[in-house]
């Protein structure tokens, strides 16, 4: 199966990389196509904590994109509360076959970091974001530090 | 113009064959003396709209005759003049100026080249796939103008998932951020299995047709016919197969006076309000001298009341008397002058008050055209009664179907005629639109009643009466149609 052969190249590379905002990559011997990560935010208000993801590939990977959802309750407005992430890079309609699964993460790093309220999935907290930043910011560490997973230590 | 025209009036004609089904132009444009002049019908008919109904060989070809002459000029492959085509409302003249203008410009925005020339790729003889990472002999890759390569299976697969999600002329490179597109040669080179094929070609042809501005689908259920126009505008079209009409420009049913964008957000608006609309939608009220309850099973808003005889009018409940005479304002909106100094509940109160004044009466209207349908079976049997007791032959009464008939067309004008004034900017136009208004729906509702009690063969009142109500009808197109 051309999935499995590309997802065990590109699980090699990323484990190898060391990528340092995602990490204790879970993958199950028997099923490759589900991947658990732990994603590790730099900016404020998130980089109080870590946040569980799960990565599924379609059985057509490459040739259709991957989903991810979140496992960790987050405060964010392009997160909903079921966990779902609207990330361009993997919608159906842009997603490339030669995109790397590394590129997606990054790209989904890059949207903790850095919300985008034009386009929110939380319309109540993308308001809040763009009218009341300090309150947004504050919201957000007070239920990152009550929900998120800890970080690692290094 | 001339053959144009005779094509649609040729369209028109085909509900000829079906005797109850007499067609208003018919009526009217079947002149006993041959010596009248031919006018042109876009002059005098505000509604004139010239087309053809074509089958799908028709429009292959049509659409051929655009791939063989721009990939003549350009000299380029048919493959690559489907690709600008279609980027470019399939207009040869204006690609081929652009073309001239600037040709890397054009291949560029048109995703035929990339916007950065690639460099050359050295040829070694393995590569390794970048979508399976599997080693292949460097024969078995291929590239776009991109030059990003991939194996030839990997091209397969990607075609057969993109064609399956209904993607056919967007289908692009499969590199990372590439907007390159494939062309047509470049994907029916390795697409083998037959029905994929014959599915991507399914959807190029829709995808060709939706982009060119002089083609429609009808949008008649299971219907194959495209509509070819010159101008496209929002003027009615018939489907010379599954007689469905509809607007040319937005495929909905036909809405003039109202414009495409306007009946879609009114459209909106009903659907969004149905529950507060759902009310009124009784079919039942009282009479109101003598309170009985009165089931309205006719399309003719001028009510008799079988209990007291009172006459009234069905949407405003106001005596007909004062109606149908010197001024008629059923169906004018009277705005409070005030509104803007009252409270924000009296606003949305009167918000909601207008908008069901106009809704009331769009949903009349649509209402009364289908029981005049029913009228139409009635009529039916009426005539055959009458037939029966020699009261005038079959012939003597076909005036009342062209009758009904027109009728038909002119409240479908006047139900459409309520959006249109539901939008509308105060001020003396729409002062002078609703009088208008006022005027047609009056001698709409004269027609009606006569037609539901014509009780003889002399036609001469009612036919007065079908001229003045279609005179009323196309003045207000004629001020109002915008196209």
């Amino acid at each position: 199966m051309a999935a499995t052969r590309r997802l065990q190249k590109e699980l090699g590379d990323i484990r190898n990389s060391g990528l340092k905002s995602f990490r204790d990559i879970h993958v199950d011997e028997a099923n490759i196509l589900t991947w658990q990560g732990l994603i590790v935010p730099d900016n404020p208000p998130y980089n109080k904590g870590a946040f569980k993801i799960e990565i599924n590939f379609p059985a057509e990977y490459p040739f259709k994109p991957p989903k991810i959802s979140f496992k960790t309750k987050i405060y964010h407005p392009n997160i909903d509360e079921k966990g779902q992430v609207c990330l361009p890079i993997i919608s159906a309609e842009n997603w490339k076959p030669a995109t790397k699964t590394d590129q997606v993460i990054q790209a989904l790093v890059a949207l903790v970091n850095e919300p985008e309220p034009e386009h929110p999935l939380r319309a109540d907290l993308a308001e809040e974001y763009l009218k009341d930043r300090k309150k947004f910011s504050k919201n957000a560490e007070e239920y990152t530090k009550k929900h998120s997973e800890k970080r690692p230590a290094d | 113009m001339e053959t144009d025209y005779q094509d649609a009036d040729s369209d028109m004609d085909c509900s000829d064959n079906d005797n109850e089904c007499f067609d208003v132009y018919d009526y009217y444009n079947v002149v006993d003396d041959n010596d009248m002049e031919q006018i042109d019908p876009s002059q005098t008919d505000p509604e004139h709209f010239a087309y053809d109904c074509l089958t799908e060989v028709e429009v292959e070809q049509l659409l051929n005759e655009s791939v063989a002459s721009l990939s003549n000029s350009l000299q380029i492959t048919p493959s690559l003049a489907k690709v600008l085509l279609h980027g470019h409302c399939w207009s040869v003249p204006n690609i081929v100026m652009k073309y001239r203008e600037n040709a890397s410009n054009l291949l560029i925005s048109s995703k035929i080249k990339p916007p950065v020339t690639p460099t050359p790729i050295p040829c070694s003889r393995y590569e390794t796939c970048p979508v399976c990472v599997t080693q292949h002999m460097s024969e078995k890759f291929y590239n776009l103008s991109c030059a990003h390569m991939f194996c030839k299976d990997c091209w397969i697969m990607h075609f057969e998932v993109q064609i399956n999600q209904g993607i056919s002329t967007a289908i692009s490179c499969m590199a990372k951020d590439c907007e390159v597109l494939a062309p047509e040669d470049f994907v029916l080179k390795h697409l083998i299995k037959p029905n994929l094929r014959e599915k991507y070609q399914q959807f190029t042809f829709q995808d060709h047709v939706k982009s060119h501005p002089q083609l429609r689908f009808c949008p008649g259920p299971n219907c194959q016919v495209v509509i070819r126009s010159n101008e496209a505008k929002a003027k009615r079209a018939v489907c010379s197969q599954c007689k469905t009409a509809f607007c040319f420009k937005c495929g909905m049913d036909y809405h003039a006076p109202t414009d495409c964008q306007i009946i879609k957000k009114w459209l909106t608006k009903c659907a969004d309000d149905s529950e507060t609309a759902n009310y009124i939608s009784a079919h039942t009220k009282d009479c109101p001298k003598c309170n009985i309850c009165i089931e309205k099973n006719g399309g003719c808003n001028h009510m008799q009341c079988y209990h007291c005889k009172h006459d009234f009018c069905w949407m405003c409940l106001g005596d007909w008397k004062s109606h149908g005479s010197e001024y008629y304002e059923c169906s004018r909106y009277k705005e409070n002058p005030n509104i803007a100094h009252e409270s924000v509940h009296a606003q949305a109160r009167e918000a909601l008050k207008k908008y069901l004044h106009y809704y009331e009466r769009w949903e009349n209207h649509s209402k009364s055209l289908k029981l005049e349908a029913e009228t139409l079976d009635k009529l039916r049997l009426k005539i055959n009664q009458k037939v029966m007791a020699n009261l005038g032959t079959w012939i003597d009464w076909q005036y009342l179907f062209v009758a009904a008939n027109l009728l038909a067309k002119c409240r479908y004008t006047l139900q459409y005629t309520y959006p249109y004034a539901y939008f509308m900017e105060p001020g003396p136009r729409k002062e002078l639109f609703e009088y208008q208004q006022a005027q047609l729906e009056a001698e709409i509702e004269n027609l009606s009643w006569k037609i539901e009690r014509a009780e003889t063969t002399d036609r001469g009142e009612l036919e007065n009466q079908m001229d003045i109500a279609e005179k009323r009808r196309t003045t207000l197109l004629k001020d109002f149609l915008d196209v």
